[in-house]
């Protein structure tokens, strides 16, 4: 299974890269002119030009992309100048700090009101659930960010600013796992670790809002989905106490909800990018947002890739839990 | 009299009395959906009669009135420069609605036919057409439409061309499933023995039948659609401020919102969450009532 599914990503991934790839040299923006500047002359653009490969045909171009990408150079930012790879290798745990906490903490927000709400079917509990939970996918992104900004930055006073993952006044831990609030715990430094959790709380508390809306939805219908299985009613039939029933069905829907938190996650990184841009929190996200708004073609290039990198791992991850959850699942 | 009345007309009124019994029961199982359509048909009557309702000229600046807090003059108070935020919240609805619509009719117009003609045929074709769909689904649908917007430009052409095209997959999805499920029904066969082309079957045989999945989607399609447009001019791609649209405008409220000039970010916003939240209810309620599949795993 797993093996199929790395056969299959290849073919996926060079799909991605080269429609990625024609899109951005195809698109309205010519980065030789800024690059070269206003002053330049045309040889001096056609120097340039020749610099980055641009003169030769597109094919030409895509294929030696490719090449290069294999060995893990995807270019250089046309604007930080650096290479793309290290640029996003270095980004990548500050982004998965704030999606993991974020996603962790709407699961456990989102499980736990689903089931519920599936065990109340159509009561108040469902009703009200329901109402919030559509409430949360109807918020957008950027507007949630900000109006948390608002309400515990300004109104309250609760909230540093959010601007970045750690007070300007403090200096970064040194680094070891990437994560501000982890790497200033292991350096025993209590007064970074409190600045960065400072920081971290708002921008969490967001993306688990926006994640928790659809683990609501999708764990309420589950849930309802092996609540009329056959099994079930066999279950309530044969007299077990509701205890031992919800048990089976908490059972029985561990697999499909641990199946959509994983793929919630792969669309989750892009949502996570807007609170990134609104918390200048710095990671991947904020990274690829400004490449494409800029147009740093090397930068999206890397940031498209690393988005569907991404999901092919979430999605190795979920399959190894399917089979830990279920074992069954081996055989086939 | 009563009696008369009731015994005398039952005909008269019965397209109507259905088309109530309609409404009434759907209150009755799904309430959230008749707040949703009356969310909608608000915002619809604010962008039709824009010009009647807005007390100012949405995109006059007033350098004299540059971010003056909600008043009697202003209710929704000015912004950064000095336009009246009520008449441009106002004036939003109507580019709110103006990609809705044509986004969800380009994607039903292209996911349509794609979807009957890969569940149709089946085999190599529809595995092919299935992949590219898969792929759209797991790759972010936030970031492509910023990537693709920001390539081909930022117009509001543009803008509606992309987020259309974006969702085709899910109709694609929906109706090939329905597809799936029909292709090998009686009605099919008869028709193909009678010697009706492909493309009869397709569109007049396979489409009334296999649309209401369809159909459950395009509220929330809708919902979808304002969402991200909203997003994508907020980034500053797509339209482009001082069009009063409400993603620009929440743009430009969010540099004064920590200096606590709320107004001008927060009421589009409101007005954006409204709309948005109108069309998911609706979405909601149409998708019980029209989705088989949901409908008979809800009770």
């Amino acid at each position: 299974m797993l093996l199929r599914r790395l056969v299959l990503a290849i073919p996926l991934l060079i799909g991605i890269l080269f429609f990625t790839f024609m899109l951005i040299r195809l698109g309205g923006q010519d980065p030789v002119g800024l690059l070269a500047g206003p002053t330049a002359t045309t040889e001096e653009i056609e120097i340039v030009r020749a610099e980055l490969g641009l003169d030769k045909p597109l094919f030409t171009q895509f294929w030696l992309f490719l090449g290069n990408v294999v060995q893990g150079d995807i270019g250089k930012s046309w604007i930080s100048n650096r290479s793309v790879t290290l640029d996003i290798l270095e980004r990548i745990p500050i982004t998965l700090e704030l999606l993991l906490w974020g996603v962790a903490l709407g699961s456990v927000i989102g499980v736990p009101v689903g089931l519920r709400a599936a065990f109340r079917h159509d009561k108040w509990f469902d009703h009200i659930s329901r109402g919030i939970s559509l409430l949360g996918f109807s918020i957008p992104t950027y507007f949630l960010a900000l109006l948390l900004l608002f309400i515990f930055f300004f109104l309250l006073g609760w909230s540093p600013p959010g601007m970045g993952r750690i007070s300007l006044l403090i200096s970064p831990p040194p680094t070891v796992t990437g994560s501000y609030l982890i790497d200033g715990l292991l350096a025993w430094d209590f007064s970074v670790a409190r600045s960065a959790l400072a920081q971290l709380i708002l921008p969490v508390i967001a993306v688990a809002i926006i994640s928790a809306a659809p683990i609501v939805k999708h764990t309420r219908a589950i849930a309802l989905e092996v609540i009329s299985s056959d099994f079930v009613r066999f279950a309530r039939a044969s007299g077990l106490s509701s205890d031992k029933v919800s048990r089976i069905v908490l059972k029985n829907s561990s697999t499909p909800v641990t199946t959509f938190i994983g793929t919630e996650l792969t669309g989750l990184v892009g949502s996570v990018s807007l609170i990134e841009f609104v918390f200048a929190w710095g990671g991947v996200g904020q990274y690829g947002l400004n490449a494409i708004i800029r147009g740093d073609f090397a930068a999206v290039q890397g940031y498209v890739l690393f988005l569907a990198l991404f999901s092919l791992v979430v999605f190795i991850i979920v399959d190894l839990l399917v089979l830990i959850l279920e074992p069954r699942a081996v055989a086939e | 009299m009563a009696d008369l009345a009731l015994g005398s007309a039952p005909k008269e009124r019965s397209f109507a009395d259905k088309i109530w019994g309609k409404i009434v029961g759907l209150s009755r199982r799904s309430p959230t959906s008749i707040i949703g359509f009356v969310i909608i048909l608000f915002f619809g009557l604010l962008a039709l009669l824009a010009p009647l309702l807005m007390p100012y000229d949405p995109i006059a600046a007033n350098p004299n009135l540059i971010l003056q807090g909600p008043s009697a003059e202003h209710w929704f108070g000015t912004d950064g420069n000095g336009m009246d935020v009520l008449s441009r919240v106002i004036f939003g609805s109507r580019y709110a609605f103006g990609i809705a619509i044509p986004v969800v009719i380009i994607a039903l117009a292209l996911g349509i036919p794609i979807g009957l003609y890969s569940g149709y045929k089946g085999g190599n074709i529809d595995e092919a057409i299935m992949r590219v769909v898969d792929a759209f689904r797991v790759f972010p649908s936030i970031i492509l439409a910023l990537a693709v917007v920001a390539a081909a430009g930022p117009s509001l052409l543009n803008v509606v061309l992309v987020i259309g095209i974006l969702d085709a997959p899910i109709f694609v999805r929906v109706v090939r499933a329905e597809v799936l499920a029909l292709r090998s029904s009686s009605f099919v066969e008869s028709g193909l023995i009678v010697g009706n082309p492909t493309w009869r079957i397709l569109f007049v045989h396979l489409l009334p039948n296999a649309i209401q999945g369809a159909m459950a989607q395009t509220a929330v399609r809708a919902a979808w659609a304002v969402r991200i447009s909203a997003t994508l001019a907020f980034l500053g791609i797509g339209i482009q401020p001082p069009t009063p649209e409400w993603g620009a405008m929440i743009r430009q409220g969010a540099e004064f919102m920590v200096n606590g000039q709320w107004w001008v970010g927060i009421f589009p916003g409101v007005a954006l969450i409204l709309m948005v939240l109108g069309f998911n209810m609706f979405g909601d309620g149409l998708q019980d009532l029209l989705d088989p599949k949901r409908r008979s795993g809800g009770k």
